[in-house]
């Protein structure tokens, strides 16, 4: 596919301005190649905020009676609804948001409080200031209870590739992509019967996994969905290797035996079984070379010879050790091309064995816990494991003395990123990699590999994904919860007081949980939405897709679901109501995007399928779609981004493709511009009537970013407009909120990007010269979601950290001087 | 002489019997037996002393010791009993204590009798109904006769057991249990016992694990800016009563309704 296709009729884009092409991928002149590396970490090294109590309110005595539990369906309903629903109404009682008043005034308090307004150029009490730009009512809502899945296991593309594969303990499978920023290209939703416990990558570029169910899953990367599975026939397996070619799998299994399985076109083949012992084989590795295997196995390992399948070697990890009454269990293995067999066990130990001869030629206990995981690099000179106590720790091979030959293993980095057990870490060439059961990705890059300071020389935790789990209903002001089993929309509380800025208001009405809906079966959720008028959700799984019908009346909710959906091709990555709650989009596999129209009685009816005009394997993952009804634009996981013509249902044009993922995109209601945010931190705005970049976007890129904003870490996940001011746009990642002005002028690299809390103190002279167009706000953190109800109506939804931390399984105990 | 020395192995024995029967009329046989002493022994003082230092002595039991022996005993000459009424007295004394030994023994065979009556009872109700039980009898009387009997009882049994359930309730159960095939597959019991391996290792009682609040609150210990705790209340606490008031609130809605 060309890079810059300029689609038939129009006219060809005017983009790229003057940039260089570099390195692949469009740079833009002002993009700083050359960064610090302190300012880099900045944002994740702040620690995250604890919930201070005395911010929330306390719950007021509800005044109105407690609703009554409501009828699962009125007696008028024919139908009774379906099994898998449960309908709960309850009062919230946990944190509960915060109401907020119509600003009152932009004071020096800024973003203190609930109501906060942004150092606009204005200020000043009273009605004047009531719809001054930039000062809103905020409902901060912390009654999201995401709790995210662990991290079980991680691969890297070997020999320079450029992902990362990532299972969770749920069975979620995830790949990041280094060249886009570590952005979460891809995500493939669990199964309740299917936990994964080694992934691994063969032949190029297809991605294995494997689990206690005694399956090997091949898993389809473009359609994200388990592409076929094979029974590995030794029962639950828990290890899995591929060898240097990739063209060989070895799976370890709970009975003892170590299989080979060959990569065919189209799935794998069993090969052979290799000697077979008592004991089950927890961890493998290919020695480089494909002739042999070590197993680790309960106080023992073993090596195989390949092409004979016996065992030849026999090393019990416990012979030097007297009186010991506990097993140890060998967790992690790796067989290095000098012989040399690295084993990290249960009792804390890094174990090197010479494995012809059976002795152990160094042992270090790094730990008082088990050591879980272990990766080596691929030059053989550097080893990171990963204890249960959350600390990692790198080995490097260093000569004992300058100048010598001789080279011994050395513990050399310590890092305690981690709270809870770190089960995976992986060692990509510049950076060590671990996941925790804490949920968090941790790429802690290695200075010394890295050649100039860059995007890939900061350290970048990842806790939660890359996309949104949450959808507004702006006009009903629901919110629609997406956990991994279940849905929960909630209604906003609401309040009559108003306040001044960084006030907290009383709720006159808490906001109330509506309804639960469980999905039935094992399959997780891959998308779900509510429409705006609230009366329409929708989700899906990886095999069905469901529409419920959501009615309202007085303070019982009923919710029927759709019969007889159209037979769609499953799964839908993505659904997106339309502006009038009339018709559904549902992205699909191979690009394609269905429109259904929604009728009224709670039926539905399929319209049209939108087709990329030349094709595309990948599936669509992002949708927006205009809030006149006109417009649709559809990102597929090529990042290729299709225009399409709702109302003669025609393909409008192609966005020139830019070399980055797309995190998010948003069409403007008014203008009807395409505001689109890439994983390297850029924006472009797209007229899509004149199918080109606007002048704006121009300006952008010839002035280019500032550099703090291109240094952030995480991805832009949401995008909305103010359709009372045109020229702003509200955007949000999982650390700021930040309020765009297209008006403003663009801040130059001296100048301070996140001014807000210096303008609150500088006189309204100095403040009119100072003014720039980002105003961040990095008050709420983390921020799962942020969307404008009306014009001066915020919603935040925040998780903190520490809140989830206690739903996590137990940590290790850890001993503190002095406590 | 030979009464004296029947008399003095009438006050051992008597001694004795109060030493064994302590709890049943043991006081009895021991007044009994002093007062025949004093009324056939006072002619013969030492081996009477000897008798009382060694019954002191032996059995402890001051009291009667001195009351048989009183002081002024030692002068006085033997005082004379009649044969007869030494035959007489001892005879009794012999009488009461058969008597005594007796009801001893029917004593101990009563708490026996009640005590195997106990036995049986509890046996009896440990037993399955009398219904089953006779079924039981009937069941190895019919497995003597021919096999085709055997199957014709069989088939009436199932007859039997269409038209009455009550009875096929009643029939004995082999030891088995019914269960699904489809939760018992032997992916799922090992995959069971590898999930099981898994978590004895990660969170076994050797691993030292920790609760979340306590850990979290490390920080917050050591740190010079005091911040609330992790998590005030275990939300497990008092579970109970708190679905109990829910539920009575609930209730009282509606009765308000």
């Amino acid at each position: 596919m060309p890079r810059h296709p300029s689609p038939g009729p129009c006219s060809p884009p005017l983009f790229p301005p003057p940039g260089r092409r570099y390195a692949g991928r469009w740079c833009p002149p002002a993009a700083p190649v050359v960064r610090d590396r302190a300012g880099a970490a900045g944002p994740l090294a702040r620690p995250f905020p604890s919930p201070t109590p005395g911010t929330v309110p306390p719950a007021p005595p509800s005044p109105v009676p407690l609703p009554r539990a409501p009828l699962p369906h009125p007696p008028a309903e024919p139908e009774p609804p379906p099994r898998s629903l449960r309908i709960s109404r309850r009062d919230a009682q946990s944190l509960l948001p915060l109401p907020v008043s119509p600003p009152a005034a932009t004071s020096a308090s800024g973003c203190a409080g609930r109501t906060w307004g942004w150092c606009a150029g204005r200020s000043g009490a009273g009605a004047g200031a009531r719809c001054g730009m930039g000062e809103f009512e905020v409902h901060r809502v912390r009654f999201f209870g995401l709790v995210p899945a662990g991290v079980r296991c991680l691969a890297c593309q070997p020999r320079g590739g450029r992902r990362l594969a990532l299972a969770r303990t749920d069975g979620a499978v995830e790949v990041y992509n280094f060249a886009a920023n570590y952005f979460q290209e891809k995500v493939i939703p669990g199964h309740e019967g299917r936990s994964v416990e080694a992934l691994c990558w063969a032949a190029e570029d297809r991605l294995f996994g494997a689990g206690l169910g005694g399956e090997i899953t091949e898993y389809d990367l473009s359609r994200l969905c388990v592409a076929r599975s094979v029974d590995g026939g030794g029962g639950p397996i828990w290890s899995m290797a591929a060898n240097s070619s990739g063209a060989q799998l070895a799976i370890g299994c709970e009975d003892g035996s170590v299989k080979l399985f060959r990569v065919v076109p189209g799935g794998i083949q069993f090969e052979r079984n290799l000697d077979r012992r008592k004991g089950r084989i927890l961890c493998l590795s290919w020695h480089p070379s494909d002739t042999h295997i070590a197993a680790g196995s309960i106080d023992i390992l073993r090596v195989f010879d390949v092409s004979s399948g016996q065992t030849v070697q026999r090393i019990m990890v416990n012979y030097h050790v007297h009186k010991v009454k506990r097993e140890c269990i060998v967790w992690s293995i790796a067989f290095l091309s000098s012989g040399t067999v690295v084993t990290s066990d249960s009792f804390g130990r890094v174990q090197f064995w010479d494995w012809e001869q059976g002795t152990l030629s160094e042992s270090h206990t790094v730990s008082t816990s088990a050591v879980l995981s272990l990766s080596v690099s691929e030059k053989e000179d550097s080893i990171v494991v990963g204890t249960s106590t959350g600390a990692t720790y790198q080995f490097q091979l260093l000569p004992v003395k300058m100048g010598s030959l001789e080279k011994r293993w050395v513990r050399t980095k310590p890092f305690q990123h981690h709270t809870h057990d770190v089960r995976a870490v992986a060692h990509s060439s510049t950076a060590l990699i671990s996941g925790g059961l804490d949920a968090q990705l941790v790429i802690r890059p290695l200075m010394e590999k890295i050649q100039k300071k860059g995007y890939e020389a900061a350290l970048r935790k990842f806790t939660f994904p890359h996309r949104c789990l949450v959808s507004c209903a702006r006009k009903a002001r629901l919110l629609l919860f997406q956990f991994s089993q279940h849905l929960e929309l909630w209604r906003l509380g609401s309040t009559n007081e108003t306040g001044k800025d960084g006030e907290v208001l009383p709720l006159c009405r808490m906001p109330e949980h509506l309804v639960q809906l469980k999905s039935k079966g094992p399959e997780h959720i891959y998308c779900s939405c509510v429409s705006p008028c609230g009366s329409w959700v929708a989700y899906s799984t990886a095999s069905r897709f469901h529409l419920y019908r959501v009615q309202y009346e007085g303070d019982s909710v009923s919710v029927k679901k759709v019969p007889k959906v159209p037979k769609l091709l499953l799964p839908a990555y993505q659904l997106q109501f339309s502006a009038d709650s009339g018709s559904l989009f549902v992205a699909s596999a191979r690009g394609s995007v269905h429109v259904l129209q929604l009728l009224e009685p709670g039926g539905c009816k399929h319209l049209h399928t939108f087709r990329p005009p030349s094709g595309c394997p990948e599936a669509v993952y992002l949708l927006a779609v205009s809030a006149d009804g006109h417009w649709l634009a559809a990102v597929s996981g090529d990042w290729a981004i299709h225009v399409y013509n709702l109302k003669c249902f025609k393909h409008h044009c192609t966005v020139p493709t830019y070399d980055c993922a797309v995190t998010a995109l948003a069409i403007h209601p008014v203008t009807n511009n395409l505001v689109i945010s890439y994983s390297d931190q850029q924006l472009f705005e797209f007229s899509i009537p004149e199918k080109q970049y606007t002048a704006w976007s121009r300006t952008v890129q010839n002035h280019g970013l500032h550099k703090a904003w291109l240094e952030r870490d995480s991805p832009i996940t949401h995008i909305t407009f103010n359709p009372k001011n045109p020229s702003h746009i509200l955007l949000h990642d999982i650390y700021m909120f930040c309020v765009l002005d297209k008006s403003l002028p663009l801040p130059d690299n001296s100048a301070l990007l996140m001014n807000q809390s210096t303008l609150k103190q500088l006189p309204e002279t100095a403040r009119q010269r100072q003014l720039h167009a980002f105003k961040i706000c990095k008050k709420f953190q983390p921020l799962l979601f942020a969307d404008l109800l009306d014009e001066n109506c915020l919603v935040m939804v925040e998780r903190p950290i520490v809140d989830f931390k206690t739903e996590l399984p137990l940590p290790i105990q850890q001993k503190k001087f002095g406590t | 002489m030979e009464a004296v020395g029947r008399e003095e192995g009438g006050v051992w024995r008597g001694g004795r019997g109060v030493a064994r029967g302590v709890p049943h009329g043991g006081r009895k046989a021991g007044s009994a037996s002093g007062a025949g002493r004093e009324g056939g022994v006072r002619g013969k003082m030492a081996p009477r002393k000897k008798a009382g230092v060694a019954a002191a002595a032996r059995g402890k039991r001051g009291p009667p010791a001195a009351h048989l022996s009183p002081a002024s005993s030692e002068d006085e000459a033997p005082e004379e009993v009649s044969f007869g009424a030494a035959r007489e007295a001892a005879e009794a004394e012999r009488k009461l204590e058969g008597e005594a030994a007796q009801r001893h023994r029917e004593l101990l065979k009563e708490k026996r009798r009640r005590r195997q009556e106990l036995f049986v009872e509890q046996k009896r109700r440990k037993l399955l109904p009398e219904a089953v039980l006779q079924e039981l009898t009937a069941a190895p009387g019919a497995g003597k006769q021919g096999e085709g009997q055997v199957q014709k009882r069989v088939k009436k049994h199932k007859r039997r057991k269409g038209g009455l359930p009550s009875l096929a309730l009643t029939r004995p159960k082999g030891n088995y249990t019914a269960v699904r095939l489809k939760d018992q597959s032997l992916t799922g019991l090992h995959q069971q016992l590898a999930k099981d391996f898994l978590n004895t290792q990660l969170y076994g009682p050797d691993t030292n694990r920790v609760q979340a609040n306590e850990f979290f609150s490390l920080e917050n210990k050591k740190d010079p800016v005091k911040k609330a705790a992790v998590q005030f209340v275990d939300k497990s606490w008092g579970q109970e009563k708190k679905l109990k008031a829910i539920r009575f609130k609930k209730r009282w809605l509606s009765t308000q309704m």
